[in-house]
């Protein structure tokens, strides 16, 4: 489905396609970072448009076009290698319960947000990937003991997502904190510091550069507003008072710029309108009555499936707190440091259309309620085969409601 | 700390989180109205563009618009703008339009959720006023 979508999606109906394109060409011609006036997504870090860029000259030499699907094909395997990473994380915490793994991978793949980041000509899924790559690692590790190569390893690949988009970089953090405290408790150092100097080693440059070339570590291609972090944002964003219009009307401009109804309709939808509909219709026309029916129905359909997240990233933390077990509570803290770091951008940079409230940011929050669903369905269904039967049957339905969406 | 009673914990944290969203959107649609097209068009027209606004009289096409009817003299051209819901119901005004007066021509003219029937033929400018105030 994720190669198929990738195949078939227009490149530049995805996210940023134009400006994440010369990037690309730039990296891949000059071996140079752009400037802000030669790409708008000059502050992305570099990893994914020079493995594009390459790919793009690839295709170019060899008269493929369009030369950009190469790129669109990278995202959708890291799309895929991003659901096997959350099975062997579910395999890793809790071998021996197959409910619980099946149910977090079917809650991974059928979960429209990545099934969209992994059609478009973007790097979201390549960082969401390689970091949860690094967690899987860090929960290995803390469970089966320190050794230098698992906190390469982690280290490796928690750096090179951070130097693929700076998501990844709060995952970095926890991961760093809860194996430091790890090795506390073990009172082993030496891989947890191969953890941070070999993540280090690889993101620092990048930090750096901003730094020196656009004056803060975490430079972004606009300006923030000059008043107080809390008074950027009304109310109305906070609160989302418009919530209920997910359920008849879940597409822009309803509810534009309030943070939960814009992330929700943009999570099992695309509030934005760039998948699998006409361009995003001027004022006063009108939309096919389809487009807007069969998002609803996906709003309608992610009712369950987001209780069940919000659920499961409680209950592991709940567990990984009472049981002192880090390898745990780490899954739900990574998460919960990216939904952090995404609300802190969006009250830091408020736009006016809404363009910093993207479902496709929260990627890495993903396996960790992808987990936690798995979690919590499987220690709350009935035991026996009936209860297993009516899990795969809940499960497959709610598969089955999204495909026409899903599946371009 | 049993795995199902961390599950239990979890599962009502997340129905607390839901349904004071839920709650919020509930207290709000209760109370507020969003303007709806038509009220946004009529201010555009009055508002910011300063045309003589009233409401739609005598147009028994207009009043049966889902989205409702207001009449605005545009740069000295008056038009009946209704506010439609779904292509269906556009083609639908175009059609009782023409079988009550017959080919208006360039008078009729339908565009997205607005169809405008203009008492004479509309100037570039006097078009361009009514897609300003579109929604």
């Amino acid at each position: 489905m994720f190669a198929w979508n990738a195949w078939r999606f227009d490149w530049l109906r995805g996210y940023d396609a134009s400006a994440n394109d010369l990037y690309a060409d730039l990296v891949a011609r000059e071996n140079a970072l752009p400037s802000e006036t030669e790409s708008g997504v000059w502050h992305t870090p570099p990893l994914w448009f020079a493995l594009v860029g390459g790919l793009r000259r690839l295709a170019e030499a060899a008269g493929w076009e369009p030369v950009q699907r190469p790129g669109q094909l990278l995202a959708a395997l890291a799309g895929i290698a991003l659901c096997v990473v959350v099975l062997l994380l579910a395999r890793e915490l809790w071998p021996s319960r197959h409910a619980l793994q099946l149910v977090a991978l079917v809650t991974i793949a059928a979960s429209p947000a990545l099934v969209r980041a992994s059609a478009m000509y973007h790097p979201e899924t390549l960082a969401a990937a390689l970091g949860t790559g690094g967690l899987l690692v860090a929960v290995r590790t803390l469970r089966r003991g320190p050794t230098y190569a698992s906190g390469i390893t982690a280290g490796g690949l928690l750096g090179l997502a951070s130097l693929t988009r700076a998501w990844a970089l709060p995952v970095l953090v926890v991961v760093s904190v809860a194996v430091i405290l790890g090795a506390a408790t073990r009172r082993v150092w030496g891989p947890a510091l191969a953890l941070v100097v070999t993540a280090g080693a690889l993101v620092a440059p990048w930090l750096a550069n901003q730094q020196l070339v656009h004056g803060s570590p975490f430079a972004f291609n606009r300006e923030a507003p000059d008043a107080a972090l809390l008074g950027r944002r009304p109310a109305a964003f906070f609160l989302g008072p418009r919530a209920l219009r997910v359920f008849d009307h879940p597409v822009t401009p309803i509810h534009r710029n309030e943070l939960v109804p814009q992330l929700y309709a943009d999570w099992w939808g695309d509030w934005a309108l760039t998948w699998d509909t006409p361009p995003q219709p001027l004022p006063g026309a009108l939309l096919p009555s389809h487009v807007v029916a069969e998002r609803v129905r996906q709003s309608i359909a992610g009712i369950v499936p987001t209780i069940a997240g919000l659920a499961g990233l409680i209950a592991l933390a709940v567990l990984g707190a009472a049981r002192r077990s880090l390898a745990i509570a780490l899954v739900p803290a990574a998460s919960l440091a990216v939904a952090a770091a995404f609300v802190l951008f969006t009250v830091r940079y408020p736009s006016t259309d809404g363009d910093t409230i993207k479902a496709t940011y929260l990627l890495l929050a993903l396996p960790g309620a992808a987990v936690g669903t798995g979690f919590v369905v499987d220690s709350l269904r009935p035991v026996g085969r009936l209860g297993t039967l009516v899990v795969v049957l809940a499960v497959a339905v709610l598969v089955a409601v999204q495909v026409p969406f899903l599946v371009l | 700390m049993t795995e199902r009673r961390a599950a239990r914990l979890g599962l009502a944290g997340a129905l607390a989180l839901v349904l004071a969203q839920l709650g919020v959107g509930s207290a709000w649609s209760l109370t507020h109205d969003d303007p709806t097209e038509l009220e946004l068009t009529r201010r555009c027209l009055e508002r910011e563009r300063g045309f003589a606004v009233e409401e739609t009289i005598g147009d028994a096409v207009a009043s049966s618009a889902s989205g409702g009817t207001v009449t605005a003299i545009v740069e000295g051209n008056l038009v009946v703008i209704s506010v439609v819901a779904s292509a269906d119901e556009a083609e639908r005004l175009r059609l009782a339009y023409g079988s009550a007066e017959g080919e208006l021509g360039p008078r009729l003219e339908v565009r997205g959720r607005y169809v405008s029937r203009w008492r004479r033929d509309p100037s570039g400018t006097q078009r361009q006023a009514t897609y300003d105030c579109a929604y």
